[in-house]
């Protein structure tokens, strides 16, 4: 059957989703919902409008356009009330800039494939290859398997960037179409998972595990956000848990909380959860890589 | 810090506190007018009256190279000077004059590419420009000038630029046998030919001018030795001292023989150089293969012990940075064409051999280490590469990219000799190719002069002109009717009709650029004698020819199409938006554009615009039409001769070329709003780069646009100018990745690629604080320049490329 998924976009030339040059697919739908969110037009399957203040001439045609009065003209642009606007599909096609966008379109894993083939040459000569990411792409399960697999018969690498918060059948379903998976771990202890991302980390933890034992490539993600889970205690726990993985893991990848979304949310009508932000402590990062790197795998800072 | 991967050994053999001086001397110059070379010009040709002309030029050459003066620069060991003080231009009266005196008042009030200039100086330029008022190249090509041709650039279509009041350049000459035979054995040759009683008289002035300027060059160099031995009796630091006695030494036979060390070899190929670029102001004066040539030297230096590699990339270095000391000054319609004061001294490394192995030798690399240390626009760097081509040397070039200064720009050995057998040149001269400028194509010791950059075109203007049935909306001259009718009214039923009509514009205006390069062409044959740069590149000797008259193997010309991008783009948008989907109708978008996209319904309009497909985003609709341009334009070519065919050259044609220097900036003022979305007046696309801002999908989809071209036939040259943020190449890792990114282009049969790897915010603050900035060296269009030089509007351009940042 030709699997359709819901994807936001293509980054091609993506070169910190796995080896080599990548093209990365971003998935919409999401099933944690972390408070530092970087991608929030991602969350759930629905299309997403994206409102540019910046783009719009307050020319007022969206606001004769949307339905029930929900969109007012300010001196700072459009006020829409997203929840009352059922029409923004017409006040992006009437706006005469492009201060509306988008975000969202169904492709079929067939029309996917032939986008990526697209950048082959780049793939074979680097080792890279095609990154499923998102959202959760483990949530478009069916989608993401079919089209592993018809890359995978082009000979082109496939890796999945998964927050590993899914029935073990259908993620080691997918798995098995990949080369490598890039696995987030976000905090250790489950009080604080739960607060930060909506979900007990049980089933993350031990789909980590799972993961491993198949030896299958892990190149880990431990986030850092600052006030969070930047904790030594936090973060001694969680390269700890990774040691336990074993030589399954090729890379642990320390990423810094970066605000590149923010002006996401914005757009989106949405409120960023995150008003404050600590200071990294950086000498502490540097001894928690110290002590991931001392069983000799190899440890970045991103 | 200092190197990018060297270990020196012999630290004592490479004095890195000197080099930061000498660097930082080069980068706090200040450019001015030097009069010598004009008043020494003008005194040589009133004793020289009613002689041939070639002979009077080689009287004229050997009298300045007598009587100019002369410095050795501090902090150098590469000595030769153009003019009387570091970083002042010459006049070259011979060529043009009006211009100079016109903007005698306006040299130094600029906005950019600024030049000092004192009163003495005026004063004297005054003076001799009496003598030559209406009897320069530039007169010469005024009164052949048609309506046509002065029409077209009125219309803004045509520029003519530097070959219409200035010397051709663009030479490399055999420097291989300048070092192994030495200039006596030229000047001795060309006494042998005089002895031939079956000469022409074109040929006895050739081998007389040819053996006047050996003399003068000859006499030139031993005036440094007379200066050294100066110099070193009163110089107080025993090193210093010790240098300027070998100098002395050098110079009391340099080039009465072959070359006898690496030093040496150096030191001839700057003279080589700065000799080329008294002899006449044409730029682009080009050094070819140096890590080739170089190479039997340097090995055979090493292998006695007598210099070390800190010793070799200590001189390379010192070579490089000197040539920052030259400059040529144009006039300022012309300088917006090219701004940062550019010479397009190219140095190339690395590629195959003739016989097809790889290249890649120890100096390869020691010259990627001097341009490190250099981090100057001159020489204008550039490599060779290949599917054979060391990694490590890839690694080495992306590390110098990495800095951001720009260099080396990629040449991709697998295209580009493919484009030169097209043309018919043997495989073995093929292999050996470098560039010639920017990214112009030629064979060192073989090539005649410029193989791009005659006329240039503004392709934006055809494009608009075509909207208006022919009419120029800004000058109201019709040239051609599109439908054979007067007025600028004109209905096109579907998109055939409209491609017929780009057919037709173009051939007529490539048409009129044809006869324009033949009148610049034939004035210079003349004007442009060049007995000096001549006699070392093949078949002048044999021949006993100039260049101009025919004295080069190889003839092969093209002009410089600005826009064809534009043009794609536009085409695509009224396809699609008006006949295959019809949404909006010709009026509607030629009022849409009228209005500049401004209005309501115009802006609309603009939306739909941007949502067609644009070039760079590895969209077959579009590429396909861009491509569909490019063919258009080449399937003209076989029918254009240059006035040399059939007169000497083994092969002489027109080929094409995207290389556009600065011109994309100011060809886009003289053009309206355009159909694929760009506003009125503002820059064109860059060579075949995207136009700016519209590639969105990330470098490797700017790359399989590209590829789509047909650059194997773009044989003089095809521009490609990418920007990466600083962030993206940062590590070891991303590194790699570019490197893979690079060695991918190759596969996918990218001809050329150059870099810009600076942040857009370290832009903005360098327009905004320039003296802070002054090492800030950026890619412009095939060359670099020093950012701070630019005219504003050419900075805008470039922080308006897409930078590829993630």
């Amino acid at each position: 059957m030709e699997e359709k998924g819901i994807i936001s976009t293509i980054q091609r030339y993506s070169i910190k989703d796995g080896p080599g040059i990548r093209s990365t697919v971003f998935m919409s739908g999401c099933n944690l919902r972390c408070k530092w969110c970087s991608n929030p037009e991602l969350l759930d399957m629905s299309p997403k409008y994206m409102y540019f203040e910046n783009r719009c001439v307050r020319c007022g045609s969206c606001v004769d356009t949307a339905v029930n009065n929900s969109i007012s003209l300010s001196s700072n642009g459009c006020i829409i009330d997203r929840e009352m606007c059922t029409n923004l599909d017409e006040c992006m096609e009437i706006c005469p800039k492009e201060a509306f966008e988008k975000i969202g379109m169904e492709i079929t894993a067939d029309d996917l494939v032939k986008k990526l083939l697209r950048d082959k040459v780049f793939y074979s000569q680097s080792g890279g290859g095609t990154t499923f990411s998102g959202g959760e792409p483990a949530l478009q399960a069916r989608f993401v398997i079919e089209a592993a697999q018809k890359l995978r018969q082009y000979g082109i690498n496939t890796a999945l960037d998964t927050a590993g918060a899914v029935k073990w059948d259908i993620l080691s379903d997918i798995i098995n179409h990949m080369d490598v998976v890039l696995y987030d771990i976000k905090t250790y202890k489950t009080k604080n998972h739960i607060a930060f991302t909506g979900i007990d980390n049980g089933i993350i933890l031990e789909n980590a595990q799972r993961i491993a034992k198949l030896k299958k490539d892990m190149i880990v993600r431990l986030i850092i956000v600052p006030g969070f889970n930047d904790s030594w205690e936090d973060l001694i726990s969680r390269v700890n848990f990774v040691k336990t993985l074993g030589s399954s893991v090729k890379r642990i990848d320390f990423i810094q909380y970066h605000t590149l979304g923010v002006g996401k949310y914005k757009r989106l009508g949405m409120k960023y959860q995150i008003t404050k932000i600590k200071k990294l402590d950086t000498k502490l990062i540097e001894k928690v890589m110290k002590i991931a790197a001392d069983t000799g795998i190899k440890v970045t800072l991103q | 810090m200092e190197f990018l991967e060297f270990i020196p050994q012999q630290e004592k053999d490479i004095d890195l506190e000197r080099i930061h001086r000498l660097r930082k001397t080069m980068q706090n110059r200040r450019a001015s007018i030097c009069s010598e070379r004009a008043r020494l010009i003008t005194e040589s040709f009133r004793r020289t009256e009613g002689e041939d002309y070639i002979l009077r030029k080689a009287e004229a050459f050997a009298y300045i190279l007598e009587h100019m003066t002369i410095y050795i620069q501090k902090d150098s060991l590469i000595f030769g000077n153009q003019a009387s003080c570091n970083f002042a231009a010459p006049i070259f009266p011979e060529y043009s004059i009006d211009w100079v005196i016109n903007e005698l008042d306006e040299f130094d009030q600029r906005s950019g590419d600024i030049f000092q200039i004192s009163a003495q100086v005026k004063q004297e330029l005054r003076e001799i420009a009496v003598y030559w008022h209406g009897n320069t190249h530039e007169d010469e090509v005024m009164k052949n000038t048609t309506t046509y041709i002065l029409q077209a650039e009125k219309q803004g279509i045509l520029h003519r630029g530097g070959i219409s009041m200035s010397g051709d350049g663009h030479i490399v000459p055999d420097y291989a046998l300048i070092l192994q035979k030495g200039l006596r054995w030229f000047l001795n040759e060309a006494k042998m030919k005089l002895s031939d009683k079956s000469l022409t008289k074109e040929n006895k002035s050739f081998y007389k001018a040819v053996i006047i300027s050996l003399e003068g060059a000859l006499h030139f160099i031993k005036r440094y030795s007379a200066l050294a031995y100066k110099l070193a009796e009163i110089e107080t630091d025993i090193t210093r001292k010790q240098e300027l006695l070998v100098i002395g030494k050098m110079c009391e036979a340099l080039m009465e023989q072959p070359v006898q060390n690496f030093y040496e070899g150096c030191e001839t190929c700057y003279l080589v150089h700065i000799l080329q670029m008294i002899e006449s102001n044409g730029h682009s004066f080009c050094y070819g293969r140096f890590d080739q040539y170089m190479y039997n030297l340097y090995e055979r230096d090493i292998q006695k012990g007598t210099i070390t590699k800190e010793k070799a990339l200590e001189i390379i270095t010192h070579l490089f940075l000197m040539n920052s000391s030259n400059n040529k000054v144009r006039p300022y319609g012309h300088t917006k064409f090219s701004q940062g004061y550019p010479l397009y001294s190219n140095l190339m490394i690395s590629g195959y051999k003739p016989d097809c192995s790889d290249g890649t030798n120890e100096l390869s690399y020691l010259c990627i280490e001097a341009m490190n240390l250099t981090k100057m626009a001159e020489p204008n760097f550039s490599m060779r590469y290949n599917k054979n081509t060391p990694r490590s040397l890839v690694r080495l070039a992306a590390k110098l990219i990495r800095t951001g200064c720009g260099m080396p720009s990629m040449f991709n050995d697998e295209v580009i000799i493919k484009s030169l057998e097209n043309l018919g040149i043997p495989s073995k001269d093929a292999r050996d190719y470098c560039a010639i400028g920017c990214v112009e194509i030629g064979i060192p010791g073989k090539y005649g002069h410029r193989s791009t950059g005659m006329t240039y075109v503004n392709w934006g203007k055809l494009l608009e002109i075509m909207l208006y049935n022919g009419v120029d909306p800004d000058s109201g001259i019709q040239m051609l009717q599109i439908n054979g009718k007067q007025g600028s009214s004109i209905n096109y039923n579907n998109y055939d009709e409209v491609w017929k009509a780009w057919e037709k514009v173009l051939r007529f205006y490539s048409d009129i650029a044809v006869d324009c390069d033949r009148i610049c062409d034939n004035s210079l044959a003349f004007y442009d004698s060049d007995p000096f740069a001549s006699c070392f590149v093949d078949n002048c000797m044999k021949l006993g020819k100039t260049l101009k008259n025919g004295g080069a193997k190889y003839d092969v010309i093209s002009q410089s199409n600005i826009g064809p991008i534009i043009v794609g783009n536009a085409l695509a948008v009224i396809k699609k938006l008006i006949f295959d989907d019809k949404k909006i109708t010709w009026n509607q978008l030629l009022s849409a554009i009228k209005e500049n996209w401004t209005g309501k319904e115009a802006m609309h309009i603009h939306k739909l615009v941007k949502q067609v497909p644009k070039f760079g985003n590895d969209e077959d609709y579009v590429d396909n039409i861009v491509k569909d341009v490019f063919n258009s334009y080449l399937k003209l070519l076989p029918d254009y001769k240059t006035n040399r065919y059939g007169k000497g050259p083994e092969i002489s044609c027109y080929t094409m070329s995207t290389s556009n220097i600065t011109s994309y900036v100011p060809n886009g003022f003289a053009v309206g709003a355009t159909p694929d979305g760009r506003t009125a007046r503002s820059p064109l696309n860059e060579g075949c780069s995207p136009t700016q801002g519209t590639d969105k999908n990330g470098p490797t989809a700017v790359i399989n646009s590209v590829a789509k071209l047909p650059n194997e036939k773009i044989a003089a040259g095809q521009l490609l100018n990418m920007r990466f943020s600083p962030g993206t190449l940062a590590g070891n890792e991303n590194l790699d990745k570019f490197i893979d990114f690079l060695e991918a282009s190759v596969l996918k049969g990218i001809f050329h690629n150059q870099f810009n790897v600076v942040g857009t915010k370290t832009l903005l603050d360098a327009k905004k604080y320039p003296e802070n900035y002054t090492d800030l060296i950026v890619r412009v269009a095939g060359y670099c320049a020093q950012f701070v030089s630019l005219m504003p509007e050419t900075q805008d351009a470039i922080i308006a490329r897409t930078e590829n940042n993630w």
